[in-house]
């Protein structure tokens, strides 16, 4: 009795209940429920404003649908390519048509052909050139990747126009379509920015009272196309490990009263120096203008160390020729006697004057020349419009330690032969001289992480109070000066979401699941006659069985 | 992909379901409560099989063939499903026509409500597209016919005026079931193909099957009188 009223209920009742129950459950359920089959970590291209100049890509969030190189065709493409296979022809074209950009680097940077790194750095240089309005990402290859790379190259069948409209349509529903999912926050400026600078000094001791001074400084940022891949090994890796060696060594010296110097050491570890010296700017500033006056004023010369270990030949790059007897000249005669004991070494004197039209200073040391304070800056790169300086290839894999080893040695002799005023030859030696090992931790430490001036300047940063302690170790006076750019008129400008996770869902066209419901319902009009006539079936079945009996 | 491809997959799922308990007669039959209560019997079953599972086969998760024996003695629980059916068609009143498809459907339409719909609502209905989906599907439709002909085989088995010459085939049959699985799993893994390959060849066995339990139960109905 009870059974009919229940089928008698969902009989006349579940349509309804459905209709009702149905748009709720689609509603409280959450949009998305599937996590992609494939998530990528992805790093974003720099972004920052420099002088009100903006720079970098100024877009995060992509959500678009993945084409080659060759298929993309409109804003809602997001192109996918390896780097080998973007020129800067077609970087500018999607700068200004495209959706979204995902560049696939090479797993090893270290391992590419020269031309390859020719091709990147060039790369580099012609996406920094200037700001973008559209997401650019980077990310690393992996097996999957690759595979939708390869596979995105091969789909674009249905755009091509030579082909016939029923091939064309065959292969937008074969095909394998990507739709590629970046959702950070929106890119927002970073309010508490404070760029480090790191001080500390080794005080000389001279019977007649005065003492002359010099400092020696090197910026521990680096700068590449994404703040997270610029590992900077060389730039400036390598000059940080140097002067943190040149830190130990006239430490020891100093601390013995037989070595003593007659000069002041300033050591100085500037923060954001690929962003016009911000750091060393703001450190001049304070020490030049603060009433009671600084050692520096009375500064012999101001050696800046950048990129030390690309060659084994070292150049001195000087705004204004140094005067004949003067400290820095004296300075580059030792140099040169210094490096005489190194078959490959070579010093060179490279003259360039400052130009003050150009947005950004060239060395480190214009920096200090501007301020009238004799200046020059220790390089192993000849022109400071080399594209080593700022690009990601700068990996610890592409350095050579053994340069950089000999180069630390050759100042340090010249550095000491001049402080204590000896005719030259190698003042380190048996029990005091350059610790491979030391130097070797050191860069390998720093080109361990990334180091872009962004990434640094929160407070609290832990390789900032790292290098601190070192100083504190070593050296007297250690002090941080913080560069905070102004509230109203920055001259600097930092954006956050520098990498996200990107996923790429695989998707098929709208069509496709049209098609695919005719070929269901096909299927279930199939299914419909077969039951119909399933007593067809039966009856052969029946007769089958009949035969036997009768056989 | 979305609910567009979900409505798909449902399409693809439960319509042949529905049509296959709509003309089969058993609409006119009343016998909804009937499959309810086969559905109720599976989730039983299920239940039983696992905690037999858990408890004798703990985190047994190796690939096929590192563990046979142990692959083997599980699929043995799966007898387990072939009581229940017992149960099922002992439950239920009535002529072998209606009372082998109610057990059948009742318990293949559990079996499909309770593995599917949770998979296809959770993974149809996202922006991925997968081919395994609409797989699931058309293997859920193989499982209907795989279904009655068990139930079928199950109801020759219990009876007594089955010929006795064919008793034996219809044994094997029963326990060619129980280990379908096991042994199509094995097959597929020597054979190495892909997932579309499987579905044909698991379409085919289960067609063959269903052919031989058609043709011997014929033969029976005719002998006892049923049409």
């Amino acid at each position: 009795m009870w059974l009919e009223h229940t089928e008698e209920f969902f009989k006349g009742f579940l349509p309804y209940y459905v209709l009702i129950f149905l748009p709720i459950f689609i509603i409280i359920s959450p949009a998305n429920p599937v996590a992609a089959s494939h998530e990528f970590p992805v790093y974003r291209m720099q972004h920052f404003d420099l002088h009100g100049v903006s720079h970098g890509c100024r877009s995060a969030s992509i959500n678009l649908e993945a084409r080659s190189l060759m298929g993309w065709t409109t804003s809602r493409h997001c192109v996918v390519t390896k780097l080998k296979d973007l020129t800067v022809d077609h970087f500018m074209e999607i700068r200004n048509k495209a959706g979204a950009l995902l560049v696939v680097l090479p797993n090893n940077l270290s391992k590419l052909s020269k031309e390859d790194k020719h091709h990147l750095v060039l790369l580099e240089n012609a996406m920094m050139m200037e700001d973008i309005k559209i997401p650019v990402y980077f990310c690393k290859e992996t097996k999957e990747l690759n595979n939708i790379v390869k596979e995105v190259g091969t789909n674009n069948a249905a755009d091509d126009k030579k082909i016939s409209a029923a091939e064309a349509m065959l292969a937008s529903v074969s095909a394998n379509g990507y739709q590629i999912v970046v959702s950070p926050k929106t890119p927002s400026a970073k309010t508490d920015v404070k760029v480090a600078t790191i001080q500390g000094n080794l005080v000389g001791h001279s019977a007649d009272g005065k003492i002359p001074t010099i400092a020696i400084v090197a910026h521990y940022d680096s700068f590449g196309v994404a703040p997270d891949l610029a590992f900077g090994a060389d730039s400036n890796g390598s000059g940080v490990a140097m002067l943190l060696e040149l830190v130990r060594l006239f430490s020891v010296l100093y601390s013995d009263p037989k070595t003593h110097g007659k000069f002041n050491i300033v050591f100085l570890l500037t923060g954001a120096g690929k962003l016009n010296y911000q750091g060393s700017k703001k450190w001049l500033e304070d020490q030049l203008d603060s009433l009671d006056g600084s050692i520096i004023q009375e500064a012999s010369y101001v050696m800046c160390l950048d990129s030390t270990a690309s060659s084994s030949s070292l150049y001195m790059h000087v705004s204004k020729p140094p005067k004949e007897g003067s400290a820095a000249s004296i300075f580059f005669n030792k140099l040169k006697l210094a490096s005489d004991s190194f078959v490959e070494a070579s010093v060179e004197g490279v003259h360039k004057k400052i130009n003050l039209a150009d947005d950004l200073l060239a060395w480190e040391h214009e920096r200090f020349s501007i301020r009238r304070l004799p200046s020059f800056t220790l390089s192993s790169l000849k022109s400071h419009k080399d594209f080593k300086r700022s690009t990601i290839l700068d990996v610890r894999d592409n350095l050579s330690l053994d340069t950089l080893v000999q180069n630390t040695q050759i100042v340090a002799d010249a550095l000491a032969n001049h402080i204590y005023n000896l005719t030259g030859g190698a003042v380190f030696g048996n029990s005091l001289k350059v610790e491979r090992n030391a130097v070797e931790a050191w860069l390998d430490y720093l080109s361990s992480q990334s180091r872009s001036a962004q990434m640094l300047s929160n407070k609290d940063n832990v390789l900032v109070s790292q290098l601190k302690d070192t100083f504190g170790r070593y050296l007297r006076d250690v002090k941080i000066t913080y560069a905070i750019p102004d509230k109203r008129d920055p001259e600097f400008v930092f954006y956050d979401v520098t990498q996200g996770t990107m996923n790429v869902y695989s998707v098929k066209p709208a069509f496709f699941d049209l098609i695919l419901t005719m070929g269901i319902v096909a299927y279930l009009v199939t299914i419909y006659f077969a039951i119909q006539k399933f007593p067809v079936f039966y009856t052969i079945a029946c007769s089958i069985t009949k035969n036997k009996k009768q056989n | 992909m979305t609910l567009y491809h979900f409505g798909n997959c449902v399409a693809l799922i439960y319509v042949p379901y529905y049509l296959t308990y709509k003309y089969s007669g058993l609409s006119e039959y009343g016998a909804f409560w009937k499959c309810i209560q086969a559905g109720m019997i599976y989730m039983f079953t299920q239940l039983c099989k696992m905690l037999v599972l858990a408890t004798f086969f703990p985190d047994n998760d190796a690939d096929i063939g590192s563990d046979l024996l142990g692959e083997f003695l599980k699929a043995t629980v799966d007898i387990a499903d072939l009581v229940g059916l017992y149960f099922v068609l002992s439950g239920i009143p009535g002529k072998g026509h209606s009372k082998v498809l109610t057990a059948g459907i009742g318990w293949a339409t559990a079996e499909v409500i309770l593995s599917r719909a949770l998979l296809l609502w959770v993974g149809a209905r996202g922006a991925e597209f997968d081919w395994k989906y609409i797989q699931k599907c058309l293997e859920s439709n193989i499982f209907l016919i795989q279904h009655i002909s068990s139930a079928t085989l199950i109801w020759l088995w219990s009876r007594h005026d089955l010929k006795t010459n064919l008793k034996p085939i219809v044994t094997a049959l029963l326990i060619f079931t129980a280990y379908k699985g096991l042994m199509l799993d094995i097959l597929l893994k020597v054979l190495m193909t892909g997932p579309w390959m499987m579905l044909v060849i698991k379409a085919l066995v289960t067609l063959a099957t269903g052919g031989f339990t058609l043709t011997i139960y014929a033969g029976l109905a005719q002998a006892i009188g049923i049409f």
